[in-house]
């Protein structure tokens, strides 16, 4: 794949040196050259000193023929901006902007900007691993607005059924292991002693879920 | 005429100029200014009708009232901050007349309808045209 990473940060020179070392084609664009210190000596990739929504470096950077586009500056406007182009004008097929503010980045996915909160996942994710170990987080749906976790069934749950753990909007039962088998519950399934429960959860109603597992503390 | 209700953010020296023609016009004006400094003298001018904050938070135009707007005018020094603005305005609040300053003319391509742009004034392109056409104008008469 041809893929544009704008800004070479830390995210940035990271992302980029995985992708090369993927063998993938990796054109790195920032304001600052010296930026492109960051990068792995072994990235093979092609560095533009620019501002990432000038339409030349753009086109310098092969936009017209780049399969994916990151625009992961520490600028939340600029990679809005950025992602923008690339999707609306240019029509590259995949594009993700890094968005540090919350309420940013709830918003413009409703605009049709694939965001990724490096704020609502970190603090995701510690949050986690201070309050819920017993939850194993499995994967994040979007900017980490839903989640999946699995757990093993917890006492007050063996017997019940599964329609009981599932709330409109905000919890839902996804799959069940039992016995090494991994099936979908019907809303009649009852859940057993050591099934392996995956369940979809927004992540405002983490607590809740808690609660239900009688997990609080 | 029935008077606009208006949005500048922005309230450096081509909003606080805007915002007092629109004012003696008989507006009714509001200002959204993330520097103190340009807050401060919006103040001296408008009053209660500044706020305090980042125009591209949408909690901070909510704040300035922006469910009761009708004109935006985005004019901030920083042309990724009015793209964002006129997006936000254009397809989160619904107004329905959005105007955008462009800082450097390069980036006039990006101020489009699809970004939520009804019109976009680029002060340094015009300024430039303007003094363009009038050495065109007076180009004989200088040469004698």
């Amino acid at each position: 794949m041809h893929i544009i990473i704008i800004g070479c940060g830390r995210v940035g020179a990271r992302l980029a040196s995985l992708l090369s070392s993927s063998g993938h084609s990796v054109v790195v664009i920032d304001k600052n050259p010296e930026a492109f210190e960051r990068l792995e000596p072994s990235f093979k990739g092609k560095t533009i000193e620019g501002v990432g929504f000038d339409r030349k470096t753009l086109l310098d950077a092969g936009i017209e023929r780049a399969d994916a586009l990151a625009a992961v500056t520490n600028g939340d406007n600029s990679n809005i901006v950025v992602a923008s182009i690339a999707a609306q004008d240019f029509h590259v097929p995949r594009v993700v902007a890094r968005i540090n503010d919350p309420v940013r980045a709830e918003i413009f996915p409703k605009l049709g900007i694939t965001t990724i909160s490096s704020t609502l996942w970190t603090s995701g994710r510690i949050f986690e691993y201070l309050i819920s170990p017993e939850l194993h987080n499995v994967f994040s749906v979007g900017s980490a607005g839903v989640q999946l976790y699995e757990f093993e069934v917890q006492p007050v749950l063996v017997d019940r059924n599964v329609k009981d753990l599932n709330v409109s909007n905000e919890i839902r039962v996804v799959a069940i292991t039992r016995e090494g088998v991994g099936f979908i519950p019907v809303l009649g399934s009852v859940f057993k002693r050591r099934d392996r429960v995956l369940v979809a959860v927004d992540t405002r109603s983490i607590d809740k879920l808690r609660a239900m597992l009688g997990l609080t503390n | 005429m029935t008077p606009l209700s208006i949005l500048i953010i922005g309230a450096g020296k081509l909003g606080r100029e805007t915002g007092q023609r629109l004012t003696d016009a008989g507006h009714k004006l509001t200002f959204v200014e993330k520097e103190h400094e340009s807050a401060a003298k919006a103040k001296e001018i408008f009053g209660d009708h500044v706020f305090f904050g980042d125009g591209c938070d949408p909690k901070v135009l909510e704040r300035a009232g922006v469910s009761n707007i009708q004109v935006i005018i985005a004019a901030t020094g920083d042309d990724e901050d009015n793209l964002i603005i006129a997006e936000l305005a254009h397809h989160i609040f619904n107004i329905p007349c959005v105007l955008t300053r462009v800082n450097r003319p390069e980036n006039q391509w990006l101020f489009t309808a699809h970004r939520g742009v009804d019109t976009a004034f680029c002060p340094v392109a015009t300024t430039a045209d303007l003094i363009k056409a009038e050495i065109d104008k007076h180009a004989k008469e200088i040469q004698g």
